[in-house]
This record gives C-alpha cells, structure tokens and sequence, in this order.
C-alpha cells in the first residue's frame, strides 16, 4: 500500500531523526573506538525502534523488536558483545530457521504467517536502508 | 480435467465467481425452480404454503436458499425443517425436534401429511404422482428431481426411491447446513436466485436417476451449481459460525473476508470461487469439484480433525458418478472439494491448500526481492529471500556505523524533517550538511547553517584527525560491503578540510 508505506516513511525519519539529534547531543568530544561502537549501538538500535514505532503494533515482527527493545536494558551488554561479533562473522546459511532468526518474532510462527511478515519486513527494511542513506549522504556532503 | 479446472479457476479466480454465478442462475434456478415452485409457490407464498411446499420437496439447500427474497423466517423455518428431515433420516414427523420452533407444528404436519400436503401445492407436481411415502429420503429426491426440467414425475418416482443415496446424503448435508447457514445467505446471489426461481411455475420434472444425470449435461450443470450454491452458502456460514475455531491466522483472514463478504464475494478463500468457476468451466467435473472444494475447505477449517467423516462422502460419491459430487457432511464445515485423481484425505486436502497458500505468498515475495524473478523452487527462493534480509540488515548496521562516525556534531532539524522530500524518501531539508556550499539544504536551513558551520570549523579543527584514523580503523574492521561508502567517508575528511578553508 504505497499511502501507508508513505506515512510509514515519515513516520520513520522523523523518529530517527530524533533521536539521532538526542544521541548526538551527549557526544562527547572524544573520538575512541569504543565509543564509536557504543554510538554505532545505539544507532543501529535507534534505526530500528524508529521502524518498528513507525510501523506500530499492526505487525508480529515490529512486536517482537519493540519488545525486545523494551527488554534490551536487562541485557545490554550481552548483547552488544554479541551484536558486534555477529557483525564481524556474519555468514551466509543454510535454509530451514534461518529466516526465523532473521526476521524478529519469527520463531513462533507458521511457516505461511512467516512470508506474510518477511515480506512487510523486507519492504520496511529497504524503507530504513534508503532512509539512513539519504542521512549519512546529507551529513557527507 | 481437475487440474484444467483448477488452473483455469486460479486465472480467472477474482473475476469469475460473479460472472459464473450470474451466468449460471438462470441454469441453477431453472433447476431449482421446480423445486421453488412445487414447494414454496411462487413468490407470494403464505408461511404456510411456504412451509408446506417446502417441507414437502425437503429441498437441498439450494432450494432453502432460492428464496432469499421471500421472509426470511419462512426460509429458516423451511430449512429448519428440512434439517430436521435430513438429520434423522427417519420418517420425517418424529424428527421435528430441535431447530427452528416456528414451524415445529407445520412441519410436522407437512411432513405427515406427505401425499395430502402435495395437491395443496399450486404449482404441482403431476397428478400422476403417487402417493407419497413420507420418508425424508425419498421427499429429498423428489425435491431434487423436479428441478431437473420437465418430464415424467412417475418415472422418476420409482427409479428415484433407489438413487443417491450420497445425494439424499447431500441434501441431507445441505440441509444440516441450510439452518444454519441461512443467516449467512443474505446475499445478492440468492436474491437473484429466488427471483429466477419464483418466474419458475412449470414445472420441469425430468427426474431421473442418477444416471441420466450424469448424461444429461444440463442437468450436470445445473444441479452442481445449485450444490456450488449451498456450498457457498454452507460455506459463509461455516465460516462466520467457526471463526472461533480457527487457529490458523492466516487462514482466519481469509475467513474473516469471506464472513464479512456476501455469499458471491464472501467466498474469499480462493477455493470456493474455484468452486464457483468450476461448476461453469467444467461441467462434468462440477460436483466434483464443488465437493473437493468444500472438502477443502472443511478440512481447512476442521484442522483435519474429525472430517473424515464428511470428507469420505467426496470420496464415494465420486466413485459413484462425475457429475454429481454434491458430499456436504451433515454438519457445519466448510467444505473443501479434492480435485479429481488427488487424495481426497482430510489431511492431503488441507495440505493442499496450504501448499496454495504459500506457494502464492512466495510468489509475492518473489516479486519483492531483486533478481528472483527467475528463481524457481521454493529452497532457492528461500534462499535468495534469507540472502536478501541479511543483506539489508548488514547495510542497515554498516549505515549505522557510518552515522556514528560521520555526523556526530550534527544537529538535526526536525523542522525540517517534515519537509516535501521526505515523500519521494530523499531528505534533503532535514539535515544541515557538514556545509557544502552546494546546497541540498532548503532556504529554511540556511540561516542555521553558519552556527553549524561555525561549530563545524570548531570540532573539524579538533577531531578531524582522530576521526580519519576512526574512519580508517572503520574500513579495516571487515565491512566487506559497500565500496562507496568507504570511499565516502575517505572523501568526506578531505571535505571537511576544504569546509575549513572555505570559511
């Protein structure tokens, strides 16, 4: 639906942006790799709660993210030390649970159910890609 | 033949259902408007007469349907009865219990009155007729046959007695369907139908067995397309009725739709407007089809529990004859027709009609994801689905890394986020650049533009050479995508030293 997606699109820069404006707020002058990757954490995050806010309740995938998100505090280091390495030696695999790991919330769903919102989810990935690039573009120039 | 069925029906599958039906009502009421007229009398009917030309033909569902335009009590009465008919199996005045008390006393009245009720009727049956036994069975065929065109009653009568059983079962089945899906059958279709039906008052009366039907192409076609009928009928109710059941969600959305939709639309599961087109493309696969369908469907919507019961009558009744594959259980199912020369297990069909379903859903993500339109099987298109999500995501990180890096002195406008751009996703008011004098910034973001270009002068000044080794650091860490975007960011120091001398 080219109107929601539209409203989907707005909805999901004006939340980054936001929230890109108060990360950038706390910045603070040093440059460390480590802070680097703490910012490019909460960046990536912020990426997709803004989608998933974006899309709102409608959907299983945007469900689980916020869901996540909401639960991330307990577990953020963990999973930051995770995220990173994922990053580094992430891999192409084989089929059968792959896409269910891939796409959030997909472990406990149907196989038909779990197209349905692959297919809502890569349309709003490509959304939040071309976004971000339009952004770092912008910022580049 | 299934099989032309089916792709033809999956091509024409949103367009037909309503040209079929329109097409066919004529056929349909033709057939069933014997029926109609014996029973229910023409259009104005009392209740009484109603009831008593009902009760008398017991009427398949098509029949309880055929007069939507007629008041509606009098239809659930009529069906209300002639559930009570069919479910007993028995001499039809004892079974009047449950159901519909409107007409308990008429209906057992009607039913006992058998042959006395018959003459009352003013489109009649041929005064040839014998008499009557009342056996539900029995009024079930008569009902039935009198909507096959004209001819001799009396012949049909006794050839009748010792036919179909699986279509006494149908009707019976239509029956046990018809109480309760005539709430559901308010539709366009069966208004249609009732008017067609109720210009019936001849009574064609070609009954035959089950046999001659099969031969008789018309017949063929007409009586699936009464079964293809009450199937929708059956089917629309089933639905609204068992939406509870469904634990399915995909399933339960096409459910919903049909529910929420007339009988003609309503049928949003694509194999009830298969069934719809089926009855029109193929004429002596009809009742196949519909039973397939609508054994599908049940099975669907049964989760294959306890179908198999209803599904086995598809099964033998297509043993028995083509044509005429009218296989309703006697209760509520959506029902679900195998195609011909497929398993007709509860099991296979609804594996069969998930396999539509996810083939259909790939199909769409094949269009979604770039480069597979050549891609044919199911692992390979995961595949390529699974290589594309990661993909997105792996860009979705580097761009993040990328605006944890490049940008961290920014400060965003968000007044400027609402700008134009952002339908065409391109921002180009959003963001105050590290000031390019180029201006993808909008004359709004200007006058910000010198404070952020001062600021820029200020942390360009103390971080650019920290941040080149960060951005080199960046490019070693392995991101093996995106080429240039490294480049970018290789050339974005050079352009914050120009941004330097340029103010």
């Amino acid at each position: 639906m080219p109107s929601n997606h539209n409203s989907i699109k707005t909805r999901f820069t004006y939340r980054f942006a936001r929230s890109l404006k108060k990360l950038n707020k706390n910045r603070p002058a040093s440059q460390s790799m480590k802070e680097t990757y703490r910012r490019y954490h909460m960046i990536r995050v912020a990426s997709y709660a803004s989608m998933a806010s974006a899309v709102g309740p409608k959907r299983a995938w945007s469900r689980a993210v916020l869901w996540k998100i909401r639960n991330r505090t307990l577990h953020r280091t963990l999973m930051k030390k995770s995220r990173i390495h994922v990053l580094r030696t992430r891999k192409v695999s084989g089929n059968p649970n792959d896409l269910r790991k891939l796409v959030p919330g997909g472990e406990g769903m149907d196989f038909c159910r779990l197209l349905n919102e692959t297919a809502h989810y890569i349309k709003c990935l490509r959304t939040q890609v071309q976004i971000m690039k339009n952004i770092v573009d912008h910022c580049s120039n | 033949m299934a099989g032309e069925d089916a792709t033809v029906q999956l091509e024409k599958r949103n367009e037909e259902p309503l040209n079929y039906r329109d097409g066919n009502m004529s056929s349909q009421w033709k057939l069933n408007g014997n029926n109609l007229t014996n029973t229910s009398m023409v259009i104005n009917p009392t209740s009484n007469s109603m009831v008593e030309s009902l009760s008398c033909s017991s009427d398949s569902m098509a029949d309880s349907f055929a007069p939507p335009i007629w008041n509606q009590p009098i239809i659930w009465q009529s069906l209300g009865y002639c559930d009570m008919n069919v479910k007993n199996n028995a001499s039809t005045s004892n079974t009047l219990g449950n159901g519909t008390s409107i007409f308990g006393p008429v209906r057992s009245n009607a039913m006992l009155k058998g042959s006395t009720f018959l003459p009352d009727f003013p489109v009649m049956l041929p005064p040839s007729l014998p008499h009557f036994p009342a056996d539900s069975g029995f009024i079930e065929r008569a009902a039935r046959f009198s909507c096959f065109g004209g001819g001799n009653f009396v012949d049909m009568m006794s050839p009748s007695e010792s036919l179909n059983p699986y279509t006494g079962d149908s009707l019976e089945a239509f029956m046990g369907n018809g109480s309760k899906s005539l709430p559901a059958m308010q539709s366009q279709r069966h208004e249609i139908n009732a008017i067609e039906c109720s210009k019936e008052v001849s009574l064609p009366v070609e009954l035959g067995t089950e046999g001659s039907l099969i031969k008789n192409d018309k017949m063929i076609e007409n009586f699936p397309s009464s079964h293809d009928e009450a199937k929708y009928g059956i089917g629309v109710s089933a639905h609204e009725s068992d939406e509870a059941k469904f634990s399915g969600s995909g399933f339960q959305e096409e459910l919903d739709d049909a529910a929420g939709e007339s009988s003609a639309k309503g049928l949003g599961s694509k194999k009830r407007k298969r069934t719809g087109q089926g009855t029109q493309i193929n004429v002596n696969n009809g009742g196949r089809q519909l039973a397939t369908e609508s054994a599908k469907d049940q099975a669907e919507i049964q989760q294959q529990g306890d179908q198999n019961q209803a599904l086995s009558k598809p099964g033998g009744n297509r043993d028995k004859s083509g044509s005429q594959g009218s296989d309703l259980p006697k209760e509520e199912y959506i029902h679900v027709r195998a195609r011909r020369g497929q398993a007709t297990n509860s099991h296979s069909l609804a594996e069969r009609v998930r396999r539509e379903k996810l083939s259909e859903r790939m199909k769409f993500l094949q269009d979604l994801v770039p480069g597979c339109s050549k891609v044919t099987g199911k692992a390979v298109m995961l595949d390529e689905i699974i290589n594309y999500v990661q993909s997105l995501q792996q860009q979705v990180e580097f761009l993040s890394m990328k605006l944890a890096t490049v940008n961290p002195w920014l400060d965003f406008n968000i007044g400027g986020l609402v700008a134009k751009d952002l339908q065409t996703g391109t921002i180009q008011a959003v963001l105050p650049g590290l000031g390019s004098s180029s201006v993808p910034l909008q004359g709004s973001v200007n006058p910000q533009f010198s404070t952020v270009g001062g600021r820029l002068r200020e942390s360009t000044s103390q971080v650019h050479c920290a941040w080149e080794d960060e951005l080199h650091n960046i490019i070693q860490m392995g991101f093996n995508s995106n080429e240039p975007l490294n480049s970018q960011n290789l050339s974005g120091s050079p352009r914050l030293g120009h941004m330097k001398t340029e103010h």
